[in-house]
């Protein structure tokens, strides 16, 4: 008899991934016990994404393996991943709008009533046990596409425990909750570690990492480079072990902005409620921040023309007032938005990286209607030598980019249209570390050179790092005000989520 | 090595067509006889011609990421009020030429004005014009009238050196409309529209201005179609553009245009139209039954469809 204490849940010996080509992942080591939060972390292409779709019956691996309680494992596919208690749930959902949680849930295995009809009471039998063992807080008739987007996560979690699973695999949770949220994600995350379950967190946010996991096993160019205990871990430590070097976000300091210095740029927004006003200045960085649904990215769209019904936003500017009612618009005036989601609203998947890059700025590279193809390519190329992209040819599709250089091309494309106002929502969202320093290094650059730079950032270290000023929304209004080098993060914090003005008093509270 | 591999490998969604078409004439020039005979490889040319130029006008739309279903409908309000008014004057064709050229464009504004105002989906709202403009015409009449003048009987019908007037013109709209689809900034919008007009809009494209000058194109082209349609006809016969407007949907689709938008090349929906005007020829030359024809034509269509669908690579 083997005593089952003693063996690893999950145990991972010298397994490896080859493409044609490519070594995704080179022999990694790993195991990891029951009732224990893991997490992953490394840098794009570090193998996380290939070992998570190793462990979950994705792809198979060319060497090594995987064994569950000391057994050796195979899949044939995601099916048999589950089937042997492995779950997963991804960063994009795979929900169907339409159905209620319950059907969502339960999708493909509906329990069935004598004539092959679904069978309805014990579908929310099953649906509201499931909810209140895990502490899901759901109504299982709700129809999915009503729901926030957390609740469409833990649709999805509640999806993965329906397979009884033992092992979780969670692929960057956090991407898309906002911070009340995340508690709420981190407290389901520990019930199930207190019911002994294994799981896995796939993570960009290494301070989240420290937060929720135990242990963290770090991976970097495919090879595991160390698996430690959290505790009296930081980010510096994980950050150098991620990139071999240390230093989470290089800081802007020195560079203070002379506020004499830039043009001024005076801007009043009205949406429900008392109007509000916020200054930007052409070479300051301002870092937007607030809680998901606080109005960040309705105030930066109506900023940049793009104005949804209920928001106006109106900018004035040397004894000017202007009001934009189209991005065209508002482009022409210098006002650029960069999106939060490149694949919705920001690239043309199937065209190329020229074509992406040259996109709002061809009636000044053209002759006439015409298009002068050379002067694009030239053009493009400069811009984005400047950018650090890295791309193996100019011509191929921008899909084919990682996020980070699908986010270079993206910044391009709003520099060809030499902007005055820079407006980036979320600019460094599903950016690796390596990139994501580097895409603050050009909106840095961009702002000595007397751009005005609106940063709408969820990470407030980002924002403390990056910006000058801070300014915080809460309720769709700016309630707090303060210099970057001075803020804390629990200042933001508090000013966020309460939309108190005067933080001190919050403080001494 | 990956980009090397990739180029060798047959692109069937921009080479397709033209296989398509070298096997359609290459089969029925050796098997068959009189295909082969300038006459009949004329006749294919002229036929072509009329469905060509629906189709230039349709791979704007539909490379925009929209569908036009009233360009079939469009041809046939041409052809029985180009010949309705020609009928005792011969002498007006210019200014009936001019003023159809400019009716087909305008109901192509209004196309565009509907679904850019309304934001009603293409294929609902161009499909109500179908049923308008059917109603005007049998409201009109609901037998033929008047005559084509001989102008427009000669520049469908002629030859000039052997070769097709209306097959000239066809080279003609086809060169320029090539040359704004491929070479212009507009082309390039348009393209970038159909593939996703969210990033296009707020890349500062004028969605809405693009969306109307696709339809006018498209409208513009079905009155063209239309005048070149009466002068084969010579009378204006209300059913005339009846069914044309999905012919010319094939043939788009054929030539690789992505249905749904940012793709397209209006080369190859001219490849497309001139590979089914070759098929329907063949049966013909065969005495094939029209019936067995369209059940074959069919086959035809669904079966290079697949073939041009585009592959997706794993990522």
């Amino acid at each position: 008899m083997i005593d089952k204490t003693l063996v690893p849940l999950l145990a991972i010996k010298g397994l490896a991934k080859r493409y044609p080509g490519v070594v995704a992942l080179k022999g990694v080591d790993l195991t990891a016990n029951a009732g224990e939060v893991h997490a992953l972390v490394g840098a794009n292409g570090a193998g996380k994404s290939t070992l998570m779709n190793l462990l979950a019956g994705a792809q198979a691996p060319s060497e090594g393996e995987i064994c569950i309680e000391g057994q050796v494992v195979r899949f044939d596919g995601p099916a048999s991943a589950q089937d042997r208690g492995i779950a997963t749930v991804y960063q994009e959902f795979s929900l169907v709008p339409q159905l209620s949680v319950a059907r969502s849930i339960f999708l493909g295995r509906e329990p069935k009533s004598a004539f092959g009809f679904v069978d309805t009471r014990r579908l929310a039998e099953r649906t509201r046990a499931l909810l209140e063992r895990f502490n899901l807080k759901l109504d299982p008739d709700a129809e999915v596409a009503t729901l926030s987007v957390a609740d469409q996560q833990l649709v999805e979690i509640g999806r993965a425990l329906s397979f009884d699973a033992r092992i979780l695999i969670l692929d960057e949770p956090t991407a898309v909750l906002s911070f009340a949220e995340q508690d709420n994600l981190f407290a389901v995350i520990r019930q199930l570690k207190s019911e002994g379950m294994l799981v896995l967190y796939v993570s960009h946010h290494l301070r989240e990492v420290l937060a929720i996991a135990d242990r963290v096993t770090v991976l970097r160019d495919g090879e595991k480079i160390a698996t430690r205990d959290t505790a009296g871990l930081t980010v510096d430590d994980l950050v150098s072990l991620m990139l071999g070097r240390s230093g989470a976000y290089a800081k802007t300091t020195g560079h203070q902005p002379d506020s004499a210095d830039g043009s001024l740029f005076d801007i009043t927004y009205r949406t429900a409620g008392p109007e509000s006003r916020l200054a930007l200045r052409g070479g300051e960085i301002v870092g937007l921040a607030g809680l998901v649904g606080a109005g960040r990215t309705t105030f930066a769209r109506a900023l940049s023309g793009n104005a949804l019904s209920s928001a106006s936003v109106d900018i004035g500017h040397e004894g000017r007032t202007l009001h934009f009612s189209s991005p065209r618009e508002a482009m022409g005036h210098g006002v650029v938005y960069i999106t939060e989601d490149r694949k919705r609203d920001g690239i043309f998947a199937e065209l190329d990286i020229v074509a992406n890059a040259t996109a709002s700025a061809l009636p000044s590279l053209g002759l006439g209607p015409l298009r002068n193809s050379r002067k694009e390519q030239a053009v493009s190329s400069n811009i984005l030598q400047r950018l650090h992209l890295v791309a193996s040819s100019l011509s191929a599709p921008i899909v084919k980019l990682s996020g980070g250089n699908q986010q270079k091309v993206l910044i391009g494309r709003a520099l060809l249209t030499k902007p005055t106002i820079l407006v980036c929502d979320e600019p460094t969202r599903g950016v690796d570390i390596g990139a994501k320093a580097e895409i603050h290094e050009i909106l840095r650059g961009l702002a000595r050179s007397g751009v005005a730079v609106l940063v709408v950032s969820s990470e407030i270290e980002e924002l403390l790092a990056l910006a000058h000023r801070i300014v915080v929304m809460h309720e769709r209004r700016f309630v707090a005000e303060m210099p970057a080098h001075e803020a804390e993060e629990s200042q933001i914090l508090i000013a966020a989520s309460s939309g108190s003005k005067s933080m001190e008093k919050n403080d001494e509270a | 090595m990956a980009i090397a591999r990739r180029s060798a490998r047959l692109d069937l969604e921009s080479s397709g067509i033209w296989l398509l078409l070298a096997v359609a004439v290459g089969a029925a020039a050796a098997t068959i006889p009189v295909f082969r005979d300038p006459a009949n490889l004329a006749n294919v040319l002229r036929q072509s011609s009329v469905l060509g130029i629906l189709a230039i006008g349709q791979t704007f739309v539909i490379a925009a990421g929209m569908i036009d279903l009233s360009v079939g409908m469009i041809a046939g309000l041409v052809v029985v009020l180009a010949c309705w008014m020609l009928g005792n004057d011969p002498s007006l064709t210019l200014a009936v030429i001019a003023l159809m050229l400019t009716l087909g464009a305008s109901i192509g504004l209004v196309n565009g004005l509907v679904v850019n105002r309304l934001k009603l989906h293409p294929l609902i709202l161009t499909f109500g014009m179908l049923s308008i403009l059917q109603g005007g015409i049998f409201t009109f009449t609901d037998r033929s009238v008047g005559r084509a003048s001989p102008m427009l009987q000669a520049a469908a019908n002629d030859d000039i050196w052997g070769v097709p007037l209306s097959t000239i013109l066809l080279v003609a709209v086809l060169a320029v409309f090539h040359l704004v689809f491929s070479r212009t900034r507009f082309g390039y919008h348009l393209i970038a529209t159909g593939g996703n007009a969210e990033s296009a809009r707020r890349a500062g494209i004028d969605v809405k201005r693009i969306r109307l000058a696709c339809f006018a194109i498209s409208g513009f082209c079905a009155a063209l179609a239309g005048l070149l349609l009466a002068g084969r006809l010579g009378t204006g016969y209300p059913l005339a553009g009846t069914g044309l407007e999905l012919d010319a949907i094939v043939a788009v689709v054929l030539g690789g245009t992505s249905l749904a938008g940012g793709r397209g090349s209006v080369i190859r929906s001219v490849g497309g139209v001139v590979a089914l005007t070759v098929i329907s020829n063949v049966l013909n030359l065969l005495e094939v039954s029209a019936f067995v024809q369209m059940f074959i034509k069919g086959l035809i269509v669904v079966g290079a469809i697949l073939a041009n669908q585009p592959r997706r690579e794993q990522p």
